[in-house]
């Protein structure tokens, strides 16, 4: 989707140029045809009446990815009326003028996935967007991306719903809570075959079962509709959340937090199952206890898939330096680490095949940084979407090219697992 | 490459490697260095936050002091010492982080392990988090780790006057880690210490920044008035019992008598300028806290010519603000001359340990780089009247020395030594423990 002012051809020259899956290259460009990225290289054969930016001296890397955001939801994270929801649109909170949208910008973040909280053990159905600050809700949907829905686990049900009196109020209790869910499900799902079958006999009498909003969405997460994103701790549950899903079919795309998965990594690296997880955040509840820095760089080791997320308006706004953690905490290669914040969480989000690199045919979303990303000292100071500039830092005021008026404060101030959000 | 302790005068003699797997098993608490021993850093680049930078610097210590600094070329190794080889590392002094709730806190989530503050009343200058401070907590190894070596423990920010703080170093028995206490009185005039009612009970005064600061006022004149009374009562003539000891207000006493500072927090510009009013009312000693929202007052800020302890920076900025507006306040400040110090507080849930990336932000957004390293180090000692003893290397000073393999403010270096007290201290904790049983088998270790 090309806003306005996209110019048909913009060339970015003479950078260093961090393409994520095909090493980096000094004094490269990247030229960006109608919003798409047309060539990546020491030179590229761009029309000469390209826009042509000249960044000598400086980064650029393909638009940094949260794979795990409750920005611009308002107050609106967690229905945390009932432990299972999943027919709740996160869209239906989407606020698109909140500020957290806009610094994240700055941090240079160009696609969030806006997840549904963790009071429930399956939550609601995500938002993907495309952080086009400035432009309309609509414009700012990433167009196509895959439907996400939003598990969870641990001390969050349990406690939500256990000060209730109500279930769940154990790890027991949660799982089986989800159990009941999918049966509810399957029951459903063969009330609507049987009457299918009904009609394909041109039976007269078949009467459509009731359509019902949470076992249509549940439905769908057995018919492999939805990709799977689940909050998840600790090593036990990542392995029974496993067993919960190959009982019933279906397949997780992701644990989120996933802060243990150092502990299993060879078990879970075979199921395909990547991880969005802190860099180095632990202690602030028992079941984040065990983290350690290193659980990144060893997972990825064992064969897991490894993005790095906020969960946070804070952290959103930095996660290349979260990014840069994995060099310390493990040795990492710079390109590993960009991968945390690139392509590995547009996997994670089933975007991979259009961002999270500088590659030929992708979206045109590119961050020019006055320096390597990865260090403290990094700024953003151009941002790029679909090959339209939505950053600029050199721009007086808030820098913004497409943002007037008036922003909304943060209705969330960050992650649901600092203790107030639930 | 792994730092590598070897004997002077027999070259090359590796005489333990500090890193190495076998060692880590030793308990957190015990030294593989004493700190009686001569110990010499060879060969790293010195920040010495006093005097520049050296590029192949020798830092010696003995009996837990820095006993010399400088070139390799004229600082002499003593004869016996045991030779640090920091070769390609960076040599600095231990961070010093100005506010932390370290010993308060294991899990925030577990009310059990918390002591941060009391909150029944909003005048407690009579807790003294010395008195729950927990040297044995996991958390301290985790932090130090990452080279901080001294930290102010401090209250909870839910009170006007929430306690005394007391000054740590990272290492040691508890005795030897509660270097000070009651070194600085926590206040905090912000709209969050109101006592506006929530699902935790119910609203009471005060429920305003008036009722705050009607309240201290109060609470210093009370102590004012007690003072008087005490003293009567300790006069030879005086009739009758002597007046009953209040703890409470004796607490206040050495604050109003400009003794020690009080650490005095606030967020908005208002609060900022009410607040100071306030402490000048009271002739009090102050290190201001935050000052995140007081763009518009940065010059009267510097008027005041009091210390600022400043952000976080990752504070958020108001939705009327521009995204950097916290970002670019520690070089704002600094550059009205304001002597400015950062913590660890308001960091995020990585803890403690991330105090030189804060300064290292500060940097990408203006701070000169040495103001920077100052900001966590000499700075805050010389606020909580430390200078003499850590902040910086020099002769005389308390060994507290980091080993890094590159710049201390970037988030890709990693610390390899940390010394403390002159001891190298293990360079365990029940992360690397957790990191080394995990380490999976079939790979390399990361």
């Amino acid at each position: 989707m090309l806003s306005g002012n996209t110019p048909s051809d913009l060339v970015i020259q003479n950078a260093t140029v961090m393409t994520v899956t095909h090493g980096t290259i000094q004094h490269g460009s990247v030229w960006i045809h109608n919003g798409k990225i047309a060539g990546v290289g020491a030179t590229v054969n761009a029309p000469s009446g390209a826009k042509i930016i000249d960044a000598v001296g400086k980064f650029v890397t393909p638009g940094i990815i949260d794979p795990h955001s409750h920005s611009a939801l308002g107050d609106d994270v967690n229905e945390a009326t009932s432990p299972v929801t999943p027919s709740m649109m996160m869209i239906d909170a989407f606020d698109n003028r909140d500020k957290a949208l806009y610094q994240a910008l700055a941090g240079g973040v160009t696609t969030e996935l806006l997840l549904h909280g963790s009071a429930n053990m399956i939550g609601g159905q995500a938002v993907v967007i495309k952080n086009k600050f400035g432009l309309s809700r609509d414009e700012m949907l990433f167009p196509n991306a895959p439907r996400s829905i939003k598990f969870a686990s641990g001390e969050n049900p349990k406690r939500v719903y256990g000060r209730r009196g109500e279930v769940p109020s154990t790890r027991m209790g949660n799982f089986e809570v989800m159990r009941q869910a999918f049966e509810d499900a399957k029951a459903y799902m063969a009330s609507w075959d049987a009457y299918n079958a009904k009609v394909a006999k041109n039976d007269k009498d078949a009467v459509a079962p009731k359509k019902d909003l949470k076992l249509e969405a549940l439905a769908d997460v057995l018919r492999g509709k939805l990709l799977v994103q689940i909050h998840c701790y600790r090593a036990d549950e990542f392995l029974t959340e496993e067993a919960i899903a190959k009982e019933y079919g279906y397949k997780i795309r992701a644990f989120h937090h996933a802060l243990e998965m150092y502990k299993v990594g060879d078990k879970i690296a075979p199921t395909g199952t990547g991880i969005a997880t802190f860099a180095d955040w632990w202690g602030f509840k028992d079941e984040a206890w065990d983290a350690i820095p290193w659980n990144a760089v060893m997972s990825m080791r064992e064969g897991v898939r490894v993005a790095l997320k906020s969960d946070s308006n804070d952290y959103v706004r930095r996660l290349n330096q979260e990014a840069g953690k994995m060099v310390n905490y493990g040795g990492a290669t710079e390109d590993e680490a960009l991968r945390m914040i690139t392509l590995n969480p547009a996997w994670i989000i089933g975007v991979d095949d259009r961002v999270g690199s500088l590659d030929e045919g992708k979206d045109g979303d590119v961050v020019i940084w006055n320096m390597d990303p990865l260090s403290t000292y990094a700024r953003v100071e151009k941002v790029f979407i679909d090959g339209d500039m939505f950053f600029d830092s050199s721009l007086p005021g808030f820098g913004t090219t497409h943002f007037s008026g008036v922003m909304h404060e943060a209705g969330f101030e960050g992650s649901d697992d600092e203790g107030g959000g639930l | 490459m792994k730092p590598q302790l070897l004997i002077a005068l027999s070259i090359c003699t590796v005489f333990s490697c500090a890193m190495s797997p076998a060692q880590t098993v030793k308990p957190e608490s015990v030294a593989k260095t004493e700190k009686t021993k001569t110990v010499a850093i060879v060969g790293g680049k010195v920040l010495t936050v006093t005097h520049g930078t050296i590029e192949n610097g020798t830092v010696v210590m003995s009996a837990g002091k820095i006993i010399a600094v400088g070139p390799a070329k004229t600082t002499k190794v003593p004869a016996g010492a045991e030779v640090f080889d920091a070769k390609g590392m960076t040599v600095y002094p231990g961070l010093f982080d100005a506010e932390t709730n370290l010993g308060l806190t294991e899990v925030a989530s577990d009310q059990n392990s918390n002591d941060l503050a009391e909150t029944a009343d909003e005048i407690e200058p009579q807790m003294h988090v010395a008195d729950a401070f927990h040297a044995e907590t996991v958390r301290i190894p985790v932090e130090r780790l990452n080279g901080i070596t001294n930290a102010v423990v401090a209250p909870a920010s839910e009170d006007s006057i929430a306690g005394q703080d007391s000054i740590i170093q990272l290492y040691g028995r508890r005795d030897q880690m509660l270097m000070q206490r009651d070194i600085a009185l926590a206040m905090n005039f912000q709209g969050s210490v109101r006592r506006k009612g929530s699902s935790n009970g119910p609203s009471k005064f005060p429920t305003t920044r008036m009722g705050l600061a009607s309240q201290i006022r109060q609470a210093f004149f009370d102590a004012q008035a007690y003072e008087v009374e005490r003293a009567a009562g300790a006069k030879p003539d005086h009739k009758g019992a002597p007046p009953k000891r209040d703890l409470k207000l004796e607490a206040l006493l050495p604050y109003l008598h400009g003794e020690k500072p009080v650490v005095l927090a606030a967020y908005e510009s208002y609060e900022v300028e009410v607040a100071m009013s306030l402490a000048k009312e009271f002739h009090l000693k102050v290190i201001l806290n935050h000052v995140t929202h007081a763009q518009d007052v940065l010059d009267q800020i510097a008027s005041y010519h009091v210390p600022v302890i400043v952000g976080s920076i990752y504070d958020f900025p108001r939705p009327d603000e521009r995204y950097d507006a916290v970002y670019t306040l520690p070089a704002e400040l600094q550059k009205r001359g304001v002597k400015i110090a950062m913590s660890s507080a308001g960091g995020g849930e990585g803890g403690d340990r991330n105090l030189p990336y804060a300064a290292g932000y500060a940097v990408a957004y203006g701070l000169p780089y040495d103001e920077a390293l100052k900001a966590i180090t000499l700075n805050p000692a010389e606020m909580f009247g430390l200078g003499d003893s850590l902040g910086s290397l020099d002769v005389g000073k308390t060994a507290n020395i980091v080993v890094a393999n590159g710049d201390p403010l970037d988030v890709r270096t990693s610390v390899e030594q940390v010394f403390i007290e002159g001891s190298a201290v293990p360079m365990v904790s029940r992360q690397t423990r957790l990191r080394d049983e995990y380490m999976p088998l079939t790979t390399n270790k990361p």
